[in-house]
């Protein structure tokens, strides 16, 4: 199995397995991607006592129930780790799937929200709150979207017991989309 | 494929043994979600006593800690190299010297020799504003109805019932309309009753102390609360058709 990877795969100049070392990679931009666009958000929000009148009309039980989904679906995502290291591939791809679970909750609660906002007119043009609070809530929901599409492919191997180091790296992904949110929630719900 | 270079404990006993990291992930998961209903009791509390750094603490202090929490234990980011840990915290400092940067032309409008005009008119007509919009939110609620529009918008002048008499209607000069009197309807129609709640009666040459209102609505919801308005006709009296 060894002989078909590409060389990079089987070489750690740092110690750290190249997989695991791409996801941090890929983790430390987004940190700037997201960081920066809350970061801004912040600042205007600071900037625009006005805007307190928009964030108010945001749904506070919608937003929190989304968080529990995330913070559930990453439990579920370091049980399949958890799994995936004991070499339980089958027991692995279950708690992906449950994960995948929560991510598809957290899109359909989303569609909901979004729908009952956007028929009231508070459309992604109507002001610059509502320009920040789709962007970043999109940004954020492309992310859950792609997570879910990996772990389905992560899952169908780790079942068949193949690639069960895959499991660990898509966790690490899935736990970042979580803490984005966990920062996304009191900005667009609690504080406003 | 599994790196277990790091045997930090030797126990097992069962909890979330992975490469040697030893975490009781369902404990780790109580502790977040009992964070995360504090934080949304957080505002219910600032509220109640007034504090608003109730709220704040308990929406971004939280935050912090759960979001390390989940990278410590969930993404074991305290059991990998330095040298990852580094190449974040490096982001994160490039992050924040950006943001840094920016800060104080965004949330200043004003410094030496400069004005932000157009960020100034902008808290000004939001400020401003506000009242027009609680009107409007009053008054194009969520879930339309003829009625809840009727009592909620018309009713200040043209009464509950429809008939002249409501609160700020004694003072107008002329009156408001009477909808339950049988001459009111004798040359009126529905196209009419339209025209007035979206232009005002002036459009029609009547008193420019009805306003407009189209504005409020959609031309489906205008023919909805122009039926509403012939409804309180009297019998026999209510015009036929559009």
């Amino acid at each position: 199995m060894a002989h078909a990877k590409p060389l990079a795969t089987l070489r750690s100049a740092t110690g750290i397995p190249t997989g695991r070392l791409a996801v941090w990679w890929v983790l430390a931009s987004e940190v700037v991607i997201f960081g920066g666009l809350l970061g801004v958000y912040l600042m205007h929000r600071i900037g625009h006592p006005e805007w307190a009148d928009a964030a108010a009309h945001t749904q506070t039980w919608i937003g929190a129930l989304n968080t529990f989904v995330l913070l559930t679906s990453s439990f579920t995502a370091v049980l399949a780790h958890q799994a995936a290291e004991k070499g339980n591939g089958k027991e692995a791809a279950k708690f992906l799937c449950f994960t995948i679970l929560g991510a598809m909750t957290f899109l359909v609660v989303k569609s909901f929200e979004w729908y009952n906002e956007i028929s009231h007119g508070y459309t992604i043009t109507a002001n610059t709150f509502w320009s920040f609070y789709y962007t970043a809530a999109g940004l954020h929901a492309l992310h859950v979207i792609a997570g879910a599409i990996i772990m389905g492919v992560v899952a169908f191997d780790a079942f068949r017991g193949r690639e069960l180091h895959r499991v660990e790296l898509i966790g690490i992904y899935w736990h970042f989309v979580d803490v984005v949110w966990i920062f996304l929630f009191p900005l667009l719900y609690i504080a406003k | 494929m599994s790196e277990n270079n790091e045997h930090e404990h030797s126990n097992d006993d069962g909890h979330g043994h992975d490469g040697g990291h030893h975490v009781n992930y369902f404990k780790i998961y109580v502790v977040l979600v009992v964070l995360f209903l504090i934080s949304v009791a957080g505002p219910e509390v600032g509220e109640m006593t007034g504090l608003r750094w109730i709220t704040l603490i308990t929406a971004f202090g939280i935050a912090v800690v759960k979001a390390n929490l989940v990278i410590q234990n969930f993404m074991h980011l305290r059991w990998e190299k330095n040298l990852m840990k580094w190449v974040l915290a490096t982001s994160l400092i490039l992050m924040f010297l950006m943001v840094a940067g920016i800060s104080p032309d965004v949330m200043n409008h004003e410094g030496n020799n400069w004005e932000n005009v157009a960020a100034k008119a902008a808290v000004e007509r939001g400020v401003d504003g506000e009242a027009e919009e609680e009107t409007m939110v009053v008054a194009a609620p969520v879930g339309f109805t003829p009625q809840g529009a009727f009592q909620t918008v018309c009713a200040t002048c043209h009464g509950t019932a429809g008939d002249g008499n409501g609160p700020a209607g004694a003072a107008l000069d002329p009156p408001p309309a009477n909808f339950t009197d049988a001459a009111f309807w004798a040359d009126r129609d529905k196209q009419r009753i339209m025209t007035v709640i979206q232009d005002g009666a002036a459009a029609v040459g009547g008193s420019s102390l009805m306003a407009p209102f189209g504005a409020l609505y959609t031309d489906e919801q205008v023919s909805e609360l122009a039926d509403y308005v012939i409804s309180f006709a009297p019998d026999g009296a209510a015009p036929g058709g559009e």
